[in-house]
């Protein structure tokens, strides 16, 4: 089944065009990297998928169905759930209450006319968050107050945050961007085994080539807004017109 | 994640299931310590407030009444981190509503109360779908702008239903239940109680508005509203529908603002133009300010100092006349000292004072 498909994705910003035809589909269960030069539209591209961009052309469907004229929190609802470039939580609220947040929003939906309900007869919400917070590690600190955590765990309690929503698929920007190499190390495991364990399908945005070739089943690359390669980490690693564009003619 | 019964979340559905008594108990246990502490408030308010501070009882009504407006217009500033500087309108809308309601409808306090609320609450409804599609100093623009323009209608336009610059002079409050004359004395044994009629009533309708905007704070509203005001876009993203939490926010507060603006009308017997004067807005951003954003209690405390200043010190000999000078040096050092205003003040002295004990 596919989860995410895009036709002829296109984006223009007046004359520069960000996002070029991109034709694009995600399987059920696949681990994607998006990668590309500087500039070459990946951020662009994610935006328009997680609808905070409107496209100038094209379709984006989402487990089969069109996303065009949706809310951003509405795609979150159909399950897209998104990770952030930087540690983006909820600071002055426990670690715990970032994860009910979340589990709230998945539980509840996007709203709900419940203000005279006390939070406690939601014990369902709780259950979620508290095993969200085990999958991340972050269940022993969970009355830490978030901001206090070091960076590495801030960057957990982001993927903690947005895989409390159960998603169909993550798309995770730059997860490991800022970290320490022990910090990326335990975070690209953490992907790894939430991948196993949930049969999670992603979408990576990532500069660390390493990380990209570890745990991608495969690779699409972005030039210049448009998709000039795709294929296995070793089909994409030998590609010339990748070296060419992305890694600047390493070969010699 | 899908929910395959494992042996582990099993066993944690059984110990749920046997502690949900236990659960359901925590939270009447702790409404009803919010509950006792608001009565017994309430009860020593006026004791402290007339005997120790030369205070009155009618002052300490007007504290409750605008306590009650602060502590809803906190709901929007503390927790859900929206500036709003139009309050004036649903406080100032609703003390119209209710003095007109009880002129020519009924006197009920009851029934005034509800209707003037009622308005309050459409008002927010109409006001905040306009005003909300901007965020910051925008949305503070907006509701200030909408809020002058209330005032503008009923100086002149609408003066045939407000009577003007003169104020609504013809409320008129029946009893309450048609036995209990509000602005008259209690008989009986009921006349030991602290403060006089109207003063318990407001009293009662306080402790009221308390334990509903605890409940409020501690339904989901509560950690939304929160997660709004701490990360907008990331709220947006875990898949909440901002826009409408925010629209509740602003109604809920305005909800508040009905209910003291309502009781207002009724303590004074009066609406005088100048409720719905920008001014009115600015005063309960100050109160809010001062008694401690964020805080379920703090507001009220924050109303009390501010009407203490505006009455009491400003009638006082030699400081008497630099009352408005004394309010901005007592705001300049709580907001310097303690950003959580006086609530926070005593939450810290409390903490520091527990932690030496330990």
């Amino acid at each position: 089944m596919t989860v995410l498909q895009t036709d002829g994705l296109t984006k223009r910003f007046g004359g520069l065009t960000a996002v070029d035809e991109v034709d694009m589909s995600i399987d059920k269960g696949e681990g994607v990297s998006l990668i590309g030069p500087n500039g070459a539209g990946k951020s662009t591209f994610i935006n328009l998928v997680t609808r905070r961009l409107e496209p100038s052309e094209g379709d984006i469907q989402f487990n089969e169905q069109s996303i065009l004229g949706l809310d951003p929190h509405e795609v979150v609802q159909r399950g897209m759930s998104k990770s952030f470039q930087t540690a983006s939580i909820f600071p002055d609220l426990s670690v715990e209450e970032n994860a009910i947040i979340a589990a709230l929003a998945a539980e509840h939906g996007s709203f709900r006319f419940n203000f005279l309900r006390h939070r406690n007869a939601y014990p369902e919400v709780t259950r979620v968050a508290d095993e969200v917070l085990e999958s991340v590690g972050l269940y022993e600190q969970r009355n830490a107050t978030a901001k206090n955590l070091d960076y590495g765990n801030k960057r957990r309690l982001e993927i903690g945050i947005a895989l409390a929503a159960e998603p169909d698929m993550l798309l995770m920007d730059e997860p490991t961007a800022g970290m320490s190499p022990e910090e990326t190390e335990s975070t690209v495991e953490l992907i790894k085994e939430v991948k196993e364990e949930l049969d999670l399908t992603f979408l990576l945005v990532e500069h660390d080539m390493e990380i990209v070739f570890d745990i991608s089943d495969r690779i699409v690359v972005l030039n210049r807004g448009q998709v000039i390669a795709q294929g296995t980490p070793a089909e994409v690693q030998d590609d010339p017109a990748v070296q060419d564009a992305y890694l600047g003619g390493a070969e010699e | 994640m899908s929910d395959e019964p494992s042996d582990a979340t099993a066993a944690a559905e059984i110990s749920e299931e046997a502690g949900l008594d236990g659960r359901l108990e925590a939270i009447q246990d702790s409404e009803l310590a919010v509950v006792g502490i608001a009565v017994v408030g309430v009860l020593l308010f006026p004791l402290v407030f007339n005997n120790l501070l030369n205070g009155y009882t009618q002052l300490a009504t007007l504290v409750l009444v605008w306590g009650i407006f602060a502590l809803g217009f906190d709901i929007l500033l503390g927790y859900t981190g929206l500036l709003s500087f139009g309050h004036a309108l649903f406080w100032g809308g609703a003390a119209y509503a209710a003095g007109i309601f009880s002129a020519s409808v009924s006197g009920q306090p009851v029934l005034v109360i509800l209707f003037g609320t009622l308005i309050a609450v459409l008002l927010a409804w109409i006001i905040g779908f306009l005003s909300l599609r901007r965020g910051g100093i925008y949305f503070a623009i907006l509701t200030l702008t909408f809020g002058q323009m209330a005032f503008y209608l009923s100086s002149s336009p609408l003066a045939f239903l407000t009577n003007g610059e003169n104020g609504f002079t013809s409320v008129s409050i029946a009893p309450l239940f048609g036995v209990l004359d509000l602005h008259g004395s209690l008989g009986g044994p009921l006349a030991m109680l602290p403060g006089n009629t109207l003063y318990l009533f407001v009293g009662a309708v306080t402790v009221l508005t308390i334990a509903l905007a605890n409940r409020i704070l501690n339904s989901p509203y509560g950690i939304v509203f929160k997660a709004i005001r701490e990360n907008e876009s990331r709220a947006e993203f875990v898949g909440l529908d901002v826009w409408r939490y925010k629209l509740m926010a602003f109604i809920i507060s305005a909800l508040f603002a009905g209910i003291s603006g309502s009781l207002f009308a009724i303590e004074g017997n009066y609406v005088p133009l100048s409720s719905l004067y920008w001014t009115t807005s600015g005063e309960v951003v100050i109160m809010t300010v001062l008694g401690g954003v964020g805080s379920l209690f703090g507001p009220l405390f924050g109303a009390a100092v501010y009407l203490y200043i505006e009455f009491i010190v400003s009638g006082m000999d030699v400081v008497g006349p630099f009352w408005h000078l004394i309010l901005g040096l007592v705001f300049v050092v709580v907001v310097v000292l303690f950003p959580d205003g006086i609530w926070g003040g005593v939450t810290a002295i409390r903490d520091y004072i527990g932690g030496e004990r330990r």
